[in-house]
C-alpha cells in the first residue's frame, strides 16, 4: 500500500515537474547579450547593443561601436534583429494571492476590518501560482503584490516573479501601505444622486484621526502600550514607505492628498487617478506621481471624452507628473500590461515613453530605481529579449528572461497544454 | 313639428335623470335630506369648451348636471344666483393618470431571499403575480377628503385613479373629486384597463428584467385569446376577468419613448390600440411618437436644475441630464405641433404644488392656453370615453367647473372655486362680488375714485382726488378700506358690505375714533389685462441619439463614397491590397481596385497608404440592451426576445465605432439553459432601436452550460433551482426538446385546444433549423455533452461561445459543424477555465473550425483588433488569418457573410481606416463606415469632445442663471449606468430612464 502512495507520489512529482517551471538557479557564468535593440527604461535606446552581467547584476551596457572589453562573457546570446528590456513592472496586482477568482478559499487578499496597515501580503504570496508564470512570459518580472479591501488595506510588496518561496521571491518588502479612497460624492453613492456618500464624513473623520494618531504613535520611543496598526504605519512617517492612495476623483485626490501630508507622511503615490487630468497642478506642486488606472478601462463617467482613458498617460507626461501604469487589481490579465500600457502609444505617448512607465518609472515611485526599472551598471539583471517591439501583442515573443541574472525557464503549464493538443491532432509536425 | 317633440323628449329625459338622481339605498339616520336646487351662475365670462372664446354666458347647474348654458338664459325663479362678474368659469381638470383614491402599492417582506418560482397564493388567478388583470380598483376606492381639496383646489374635478402594480393591471374606475360617499363620486366602476413593463409588487422571481416583463406580456395575451376559444374547463380569473373587460381603452404605463416604440410593436402584433402614459422625453424622437398613433397622456415633471458645488462634480453628470433639463419644458409642445392628442396629468409630480407652475411653464415654452385646456379637459374625457359628460361646460354634461379671477393660463390668476357635480368648493373665503373695478367713495365730505385691480382675495387699490394711500383687504363678506396718509399712518378706516353688485355701505373710523358712514358705488367694471407674455425660452439643439456624441441630424440609410490609396485587407482570395481603391456606391461595396474614379459628388477618402479592414464583428455582446440581460429565472427562458429591450442611446455603441465595430449579436445572459433569443445590431449611432436592427438577419439563441447554469456561484442559497449539476443540464436538455417536440405534434394539430407556448415555440424553431444556437460553453465534458444531445436530438449547435476548453475536443466539435467564438486570453475567474489556454484559438483554427474572438465586454469591445493579435502571439496564425477572428469568421456564425466580414463587390459597405496596422496597439480606427455612412470619424470625434465640453458649460451657467431667478436645484440623479456581462443578474429592474 505504502509502496502504490509513494509510486503516485513520484508520477504525480513528475507530472508536475514536466508542467511547472522550475525556479532557476543562480547565474553561473557571465552572460552577454549581443546585439539587438535595448531599450534602456528611461526612454533612451541603444542599438547593435551589448549588454552584460555578471553574479546577477548588469555589468555592461554598451554598443557594438563601442570598443568594450567582452572577453570575460563565458555566455554569448545572439540578440540581432530582437529587443532587449528591463523587466516590466507591474503595480497593483494579485499576483500570488489569488488563483481561482470565484473560488474562495483561493482568494488571499483581503482582510476583515477597516484598519489593516499591518497585515502584508507577501507571507501570503504564493510563488507557486500558476497564474505567475504565464505573466512573466510575456515581459512582467517584477509585481507588486497587493492586499485590497477595507480602508487601509495593508502593505504590498514587490516580488520577483520567480523563486522557491517568498522569501526569496521578495525584492522590496512592505513597500508600500494601500489607502482606499471613498469617493465623497459620486453616481456610485446612495439613490443613485450626485450627493455626498453616506458615511463619508465619518470616514473622513476616521481616517485623519487613524493618521494623526499613527503620526504620534511614530513620534513616541517605546511606547508603554504596543500598537501594531500604528507600528505597521511608522515607515509612512519616516519615508520608508510609500503611501499609495486608490482614487479616481479630482476633488478626492486633493483632499486625501492633503490628509496625508498633514499627518505628515513623507511619500504618496496615486492609483488610479481617473480624473487626475483636472488636477495636475495641484499633483506637479506636491511632487505626486500617479499609476495611472489601467488604460483599458471605459471612461470614468457617461459622457466623458471617449478616448481619456487612453490619452491620460500622455496629459500627466506633458504636465510633468510622473506616472507609471497599474494593473487594475488584476490577476490572471497582469500579463496583458505590457498591451494596455503600450495602447498610450496610440494616443500621444511614445513607445519609449510606454516603457519607461512601466520600468524606471515605477521604480522610482516605489524607490526602487537604485536596484531595478533600467539598463544600468550596477541594476539588478532582471531583464528579457523579445523577437520584436514587447508592447505589440504580435511582437512580444521572449526568448530570454532572467531575473537577478538567473535563467527563467520560459514554458509553463498552458504552453505544455499547448504542445499537448498540437500533437493530439496532429498539427505539431 | 316632430323637431319640437324630440326637444320635448330630451327635457324630459333630463328631468327624470335629475329627479332620480339623489337616491341612495343607504339608511338615513333622521329626516333625509335631499335637495333640488337650481344654481344660476350669471355675468362670468364662460369659456365652455378648450376652443371657446370668452363669452358672457349664464349656467344652470341642477342635480349635479349642467342643465343650461347660454346668453340668453332664463333664470329660474327659485335659482341661487352667483354673481359672477370679474370672474372666468372653465370646465374643470381631469386627471387620467392620478395616484387619488386609491392606496399605494406595498411589496410584502420577503422572509428568504431565496428565489420564488411558483406563487403563493391566489392560484386560480394566473401563474404568475405580476399579471393582476382580475384586480378591479374601484373596489379599493375610497374618498380622501384631504387629497380632493388639494385636486379641487389645482382645478381638477374628476380623476382616474391608476393603481400601479404589476405588468397587466386591472381596470380603474373614473371618479369625482368630491367630498361625500364613495358611491356619490364614482362616475365609472370600470373605465379602462392598466398595463406596464414593471412587475410590480410580485415576488415571484419571474420576470427580473424588461425582456422577461415584455414575454410575460405577450403570452398572456396568448393564453386569454386560448382561454376564451378553447373553452377548457380550469378555471382562471385572471383571463376569465381579462377576457371580459378587454373591449375597454387599454392605458399603458412607458415611462418614455424607448418603452413607447416597444409597446408600439406589441400593438401591431395583437393588434391593440393603447393610451400611452409617457415619461417626459418624448420630445426627443417626436416624429416617431407620431407614427405610432396612439393618444398620449403627459406628466408635468420637468426636471429641476442642479446643484453644482465644484467642477470635479460637475463632469461626472450625464450630457443627457443637462440637455433634458434645458428641453424637458418643450415636450408637451411639442406633441400639439405634431398634433398628437395628449392629456396632461399630475402623476410624476414629487409636490402637487408644482403643477400650476409647470403647467405655465409649458405655456412659456410655447403651449397655447388653448391647447392647455384642452390637455386637462377634452382630451381626458375623450380618453376614458366620457367626452359627453366631462370636459366641457355643456347642457347636459356633469357640471364640473372652475371659476377663476382671470384668464385661466394667466400667471396673475387664481383659482376661486371648483364645481365638482354641481357642489360648489370655494377656495377663498371672500365676498360672493368682485371687488375689483372703479368705485367712487363717500365718507365724511370727501368723495374719491378708487381703481382696484390685482386678484379678486388680494384686490391692489389706486386712489385718485385724493393725497392718501388706500390698502384693501376681504374677510368673508366684510371689505375693509385702509385709508393712509404719506407717511403711513392711517387716518381712516372704511368697512363694510356690498348691498348689491355695485354697491357698498358701511361704517368709518378716523384716527381719534369717531365713527361715520361711508358708501361705494361701482362706476366702471373690472376688466382683466393679461400680463406680459413671458419670452419663449431658447431651445439648446437636439441631437441624435440624445446622448454625448449625438449627431445634430438623424443617420441617412446609406451612402456612397470612394476610398483612395488604401492596404485593403480583402479577406478574400485577393489577400491584402496595397495602393488599392474602394468605391462605394448607395451603401455597397461596388468596386476594388487601383485609380479608381469617383462619379460626381461622391465624398472621396484619401487613406495616405493606411489600413482599411472589413468592420469589426462582435459574436457576444450585452451592450445597448435595457434593464437585464438574464431572465435567469427559470431553467429555459427562451421565450424572451433580447430585440425587445435594444437601447440604441447606450454610449457604448459610439465607444465601441471608434474601435472599428460595426455588426454586434447581442446575446442574452448565461444564467440558464436555454437563454433567450439573441439580436443583431448594426452599430448605426443615431437610430432607433428599429434602425439598428439587422435586416433579415438569421434568428438565434443563447444557450448555456456549466457553473453559470447550475448556480455555483451565485451564493448558498442559490440550491434549489434544476439543475444543480451538469448531469442534470443534460436531461433537462432532452426533457426540453422532447416536450418541444411533442408541442410541435400539437402545433400540427391545430384547433381550439391549441395554445401558443412562446417557449417551446423557440425551441422548436431550433428543431426545424430556423433557429441558431450559440452555446456558452467551457468545459470539454459538458461540449462534448450537448454535441450528444444534438445529435440525438436531431438538431445543430451554431456556434459554442467562451469555449475556451474548446482546444481539447476541436475534432468533435469540427464533425458536428459547431463555430467556436471564445475570448483570446480569459482565465483563472473560475474553476472551469482554469485549464482555459490563449492558444485556444488558434488550436481550433489549426484543428479546422470556424473560430472567433467576441468581447462579452464593453470595453475589450472596443479594441477587438488587439484581441485578434493575440492569435499571432499565442499560436503563430497569420496576420490575415488572426483579422478574420474579428471580421469574416464571426460573419460566418452569424451566417450573415453573403453581406458583411469582407470586402467585396455586392457586399454591405462596413469599413474601418486604421491609423496604421490593424493588428497594432498603437492603432486607432480612424474612419468607421457602416453602410456607405461614417458613423464615426476621428476628426469629427475630437471636435465633438470639444463641443460637449462648452454645451455642458452653457447649461450648467444657464442653470446658475435660473437658480439665481428662484428655480429649485437639486442634486443630479441618474439611473444606473450597468455594463453587463454574461453573468450580471438583477435583482429588479427598471425599465427606463426618466430622461
Amino acid at each position: 500500500m505504502k509502496k502504490i502512495f509513494i509510486m503516485v507520489a513520484l508520477l504525480l512529482t513528475v507530472t508536475l515537474h514536466a508542467q511547472k517551471p522550475v525556479p532557476a538557479a543562480p547565474q553561473s557564468e557571465p552572460i552577454l547579450i549581443k546585439g539587438g535593440t535595448a531599450h534602456l527604461g528611461d526612454g533612451r535606446i541603444i542599438e547593435n547593443a551589448l549588454i552584460g552581467f555578471t553574479g546577477g547584476v548588469i555589468s555592461l551596457v554598451d554598443s557594438l561601436n563601442g570598443n568594450a572589453d567582452i572577453s570575460a562573457y563565458t555566455k554569448v546570446i545572439d540578440a540581432s534583429g530582437k529587443h532587449i528590456y528591463p523587466g516590466f513592472i507591474a503595480s497593483n496586482t494579485l499576483l500570488g494571492l489569488i488563483e481561482i477568482e470565484s473560488v474562495r478559499a483561493t482568494r488571499d487578499f483581503t482582510e476583515a476590518g477597516s484598519f489593516n496597515p499591518n497585515v502584508r501580503s507577501l507571507i501570503a504570496y504564493n510563488t507557486d501560482s500558476k497564474i505567475i508564470p504565464t505573466v512573466r512570459n510575456n515581459g512582467v518580472l517584477i509585481a507588486e503584490s497587493t492586499p485590497t479591501g477595507g480602508w487601509i488595506s495593508g502593505s504590498s510588496s514587490l516580488m520577483q516573479l520567480d523563486g522557491w518561496n517568498w522569501e526569496d521571491a521578495v525584492l522590496q518588502p512592505d513597500a508600500a501601505i494601500q489607502l482606499r479612497w471613498m469617493s465623497e460624492t459620486d453616481f456610485r453613492a446612495q439613490e443613485m444622486k450626485l450627493q455626498t456618500a453616506e458615511g463619508y464624513g465619518a470616514y473622513l473623520s476616521q481616517m485623519r484621526t487613524f493618521f494623526l494618531d499613527a503620526a504620534a504613535y511614530a513620534k513616541t520611543k517605546n511606547p508603554a502600550v504596543k500598537n501594531i496598526r500604528f507600528e505597521a504605519m511608522t515607515g509612512l512617517f519616516s519615508g520608508e514607505q510609500l503611501l499609495l492612495i486608490h482614487v479616481n476623483n479630482g476633488k478626492d485626490i486633493i483632499t486625501s492628498v492633503e490628509m496625508a501630508k498633514q499627518a505628515g507622511v513623507k511619500r504618496i503615490g496615486i492609483v488610479g487617478g481617473a480624473q487626475s487630468y483636472s488636477v495636475t497642478s495641484f499633483l506637479k506642486e506636491n511632487n505626486i506621481p500617479v499609476l495611472i488606472r489601467k488604460i483599458h478601462s471605459l471612461p470614468y463617467s457617461s459622457s466623458e471624452d471617449i478616448d481619456m482613458p487612453f490619452k491620460l498617460p500622455y496629459i500627466l507626461k506633458q504636465n510633468g507628473i510622473l506616472f507609471g501604469f497599474e494593473s487594475g487589481g488584476d490577476g490572471s490579465e497582469v500579463r496583458n500590461l505590457p498591451f494596455i500600457s503600450g495602447t498610450a502609444a496610440g494616443y500621444g505617448l511614445t513607445f519609449e515613453e510606454v516603457v519607461q512607465g512601466l520600468t524606471l518609472n515605477t521604480a522610482k515611485i516605489f524607490g526602487i530605481d537604485n536596484r531595478v526599472g533600467s539598463l544600468t551598471k550596477g541594476k539588478d539583471a532582471t531583464l528579457f529579449i523579445s523577437e520584436g517591439n514587447a508592447l505589440e501583442i504580435t511582437g512580444n515573443k521572449l526568448t530570454h528572461a532572467f531575473i537577478q541574472g538567473r535563467t527563467l525557464d520560459l514554458r509553463n503549464e498552458q504552453t505544455e497544454l499547448y504542445e499537448r493538443y498540437m500533437k493530439k491532432y496532429g498539427l505539431d509536425k | 313639428m316632430l323637431h319640437r317633440l324630440w326637444i320635448f323628449v330630451f327635457a324630459f329625459f333630463l328631468t327624470f335623470q335629475s329627479v332620480s338622481a339623489p337616491q341612495s339605498i343607504y339608511p338615513v339616520n333622521g329626516p333625509a335630506d335631499v335637495r333640488d336646487v337650481t344654481y344660476a351662475l350669471i355675468n362670468g365670462q364662460v369659456i365652455s369648451s378648450w376652443d371657446a372664446s370668452p363669452a358672457n354666458l349664464t349656467v344652470l347647474v341642477r342635480n349635479g348636471k349642467i342643465t343650461a348654458v347660454g346668453a340668453s338664459v332664463t333664470v329660474p325663479a327659485d335659482a341661487v344666483v352667483i354673481d359672477c362678474s370679474g370672474r372666468f368659469i372653465y370646465p374643470a381638470f381631469l386627471d387620467v393618470y392620478s395616484g387619488y383614491g386609491l392606496p399605494a402599492p406595498q411589496r410584502q417582506t420577503q422572509t428568504s431571499n431565496r428565489p420564488k418560482y411558483e406563487r403563493t397564493s391566489d392560484k386560480q388567478s394566473y401563474w404568475n403575480e405580476a399579471i393582476r388583470s382580475a384586480f378591479s380598483g374601484v373596489g379599493s376606492f375610497t374618498v380622501k377628503e384631504k387629497e380632493a381639496e388639494e385636486l379641487r383646489s389645482l382645478g381638477f374635478g374628476a380623476a382616474l385613479p391608476v393603481y400601479k402594480d404589476g405588468i397587466v393591471r386591472g381596470t380603474f374606475p373614473v371618479v369625482l373629486l368630491g367630498s361625500g360617499h364613495e358611491v356619490e363620486n364614482i362616475l365609472h366602476p370600470e373605465a379602462v384597463s392598466g398595463y406596464s413593463f414593471n412587475k410590480g409588487t410580485s415576488l415571484q422571481s419571474y420576470p427580473n428584467s424588461l425582456i422577461g416583463a415584455i414575454a410575460l406580456m405577450r403570452q398572456f395575451f396568448y393564453d386569454a385569446d386560448w382561454y376564451q376559444k378553447s373553452g377548457t374547463e380550469e378555471y382562471y380569473q385572471s383571463l376569465a376577468i381579462y377576457n371580459k373587460t378587454k373591449s375597454l381603452p387599454r392605458f399603458f404605463e412607458a415611462e418614455g419613448w424607448q418603452n413607447t416604440l416597444r409597446i408600439k410593436k406589441i400593438a401591431d402584433e395583437f393588434k391593440m390600440q393603447f393610451v400611452v402614459k409617457g415619461g417626459g422625453n418624448e420630445y426627443q424622437r417626436i416624429d416617431e411618437i407620431k407614427k405610432t398613433g396612439f393618444l398620449y397622456i403627459l406628466p408635468l415633471n420637468f426636471p429641476a436644475s442642479f446643484e453644482v458645488s465644484n467642477q470635479y462634480d460637475a463632469e461626472l453628470i450625464p450630457f443627457s441630464l443637462l440637455k433634458h433639463w434645458e428641453l424637458a419644458p418643450f415636450n408637451p409642445v411639442r406633441f400639439a405641433e405634431q398634433n398628437i392628442p395628449f392629456a396632461l396629468t399630475l402623476d410624476g409630480l414629487k409636490d402637487k404644488k408644482e403643477f400650476r407652475r409647470n403647467l405655465l411653464k409649458a405655456v412659456q415654452y410655447g403651449l397655447t392656453p388653448a391647447h392647455a385646456l384642452r390637455a386637462l379637459t377634452e382630451t381626458p374625457a375623450k380618453l376614458i370615453q366620457a367626452e359627453n359628460q366631462l370636459g366641457a361646460v355643456k347642457s347636459g354634461y356633469i357640471a364640473n367647473l372652475i371659476v377663476t379671477d382671470g384668464e385661466l393660463f394667466d400667471e396673475n390668476s387664481s383659482m376661486l372655486e371648483t364645481w365638482v357635480a354641481g357642489k360648489r368648493y370655494r377656495h377663498a373665503e371672500i365676498p360672493e362680488y368682485d371687488l375689483r373695478g372703479t368705485f367712487r367713495i363717500s365718507y365724511l365730505n370727501n368723495a374719491i375714485n378708487a381703481e382696484i385691480k390685482g386678484k379678486a382675495a388680494k384686490p391692489e387699490v389706486k386712489l385718485s382726488g385724493t393725497t392718501l394711500i388706500a390698502k384693501a383687504s376681504l374677510n368673508s363678506q366684510l371689505v375693509t378700506f385702509r385709508l393712509n396718509n404719506a407717511k403711513g399712518d392711517t387716518v381712516y378706516t372704511l368697512s363694510g358690505t356690498f348691498t348689491d353688485a355695485n354697491s357698498l355701505k358701511g361704517t368709518g373710523t378716523d384716527a381719534s375714533g369717531s365713527t361715520f358712514t361711508w358708501k361705494a358705488v361701482r362706476t366702471a367694471d373690472f376688466v382683466f389685462t393679461p400680463s406680459p407674455a413671458k419670452p419663449k425660452p431658447e431651445a439648446g439643439s437636439l441631437i441624435y441619439p440624445f446622448e454625448a456624441y449625438g449627431k445634430k441630424e438623424l443617420p441617412a440609410s446609406s451612402g456612397s463614397l470612394l476610398i483612395k490609396n488604401a492596404t485593403v485587407w480583402t479577406n478574400e482570395k485577393d489577400g491584402i491590397l496595397e495602393q488599392a481603391d474602394i468605391l462605394v456606391e448607395n451603401g455597397r461595396i461596388s468596386k476594388t481596385g487601383k485609380n479608381l474614379s469617383a462619379p460626381a459628388g461622391i465624398t472621396v477618402i484619401d487613406a495616405n497608404g493606411g489600413h482599411v479592414t472589413p468592420g469589426i464583428i462582435d459574436e457576444h455582446t450585452h451592450i445597448a440592451i435595457t434593464a437585464g440581460v438574464n431572465e435567469g429565472t427559470q431553467a429555459s427562458s427562451a421565450e424572451v426576445r433580447i430585440e425587445d429591450a435594444v437601447n440604441p442611446d447606450d454610449i457604448n455603441i459610439y465607444r465601441q465605432l471608434s474601435g472599428g465595430v460595426t455588426t454586434v449579436q447581442q446575446l442574452h445572459g448565461s444564467a440558464n439553459q436555454a437563454g433567450g433569443q439573441s439580436s443583431i445590431i448594426k452599430m448605426r449611432w443615431g437610430n432607433t432601436a428599429e434602425g439598428l436592427k439587422f435586416k433579415d438577419a438569421p434568428a438565434s439563441i443563447k444557450f448555456a452550460l456549466g457553473e453559470n447554469v447550475k448556480q455555483s456561484n451565485w451564493g448558498d442559497f442559490a440550491n434549489e433551482r434544476y439543475p444543480q449539476t451538469r448531469m442534470g443540464v443534460e436531461q433537462y436538455y432532452f426533457d426540453l426538446f422532447t416536450r418541444a417536440k411533442e408541442y410541435a405534434q400539437r402545433k400540427k394539430a391545430g384547433g381550439n385546444l391549441f395554445r401558443v407556448d412562446l417557449d417551446l415555440e423557440a425551441i422548436n424553431e431550433i428543431l426545424e433549423g430556423k433557429r441558431n444556437i450559440t452555446c456558452h460553453s467551457y468545459v470539454q465534458s459538458e461540449i462534448n455533452m450537448l454535441l450528444h444531445v444534438a445529435d440525438s436530438m436531431g438538431f445543430k449547435v451554431n456556434t459554442f461561445t467562451h469555449i475556451l476548453e474548446g482546444y481539447k475536443v476541436a475534432d468533435k466539435m469540427k464533425q458536428h459543424g459547431s463555430n467556436a467564438s471564445s475570448f483570446s486570453d480569459w482565465w483563472a475567474y473560475k474553476f472551469e477555465v482554469y485549464e482555459a489556454i490563449p492558444h485556444n484559438g488558434a488550436i481550433m483554427h489549426n484543428a479546422g473550425l470556424n473560430v472567433g474572438f467576441n468581447s462579452d465586454d464593453a470595453e475589450m469591445a472596443r479594441r477587438l483588433n488587439q484581441e485578434a493579435a493575440k492569435a499571432v502571439k499565442y499560436g503563430n496564425i497569420s496576420e490575415e488569418d488572426a483579422l478574420k477572428f474579428v471580421t469574416l469568421n464571426p460573419a460566418k456564425m452569424l451566417k450573415l457573410d453573403h453581406k458583411i466580414g469582407s470586402i467585396k463587390t455586392g457586399k454591405d459597405a462596413d469599413l474601418v481606416l486604421w491609423s496604421g496596422h490593424p493588428l497594432s496597439i498603437a492603432s486607432r480606427a480612424e474612419k468607421t463606415i457602416i453602410d456607405g455612412i461614417i458613423y464615426f470619424d476621428r476628426d469629427l470625434n475630437d471636435k465633438a469632445a470639444e463641443e460637449i465640453k462648452a454645451e455642458r458649460n452653457r447649461i450648467i451657467q444657464k442653470m446658475q442663471t435660473a437658480q439665481k431667478s428662484g428655480e429649485p436645484a437639486v442634486k443630479p440623479e441618474i439611473k444606473k449606468e450597468m455594463q453587463y456581462e454574461c453573468d450580471t443578474l438583477l435583482d429588479d429592474y427598471t425599465t427606463e430612464g426618466g430622461f
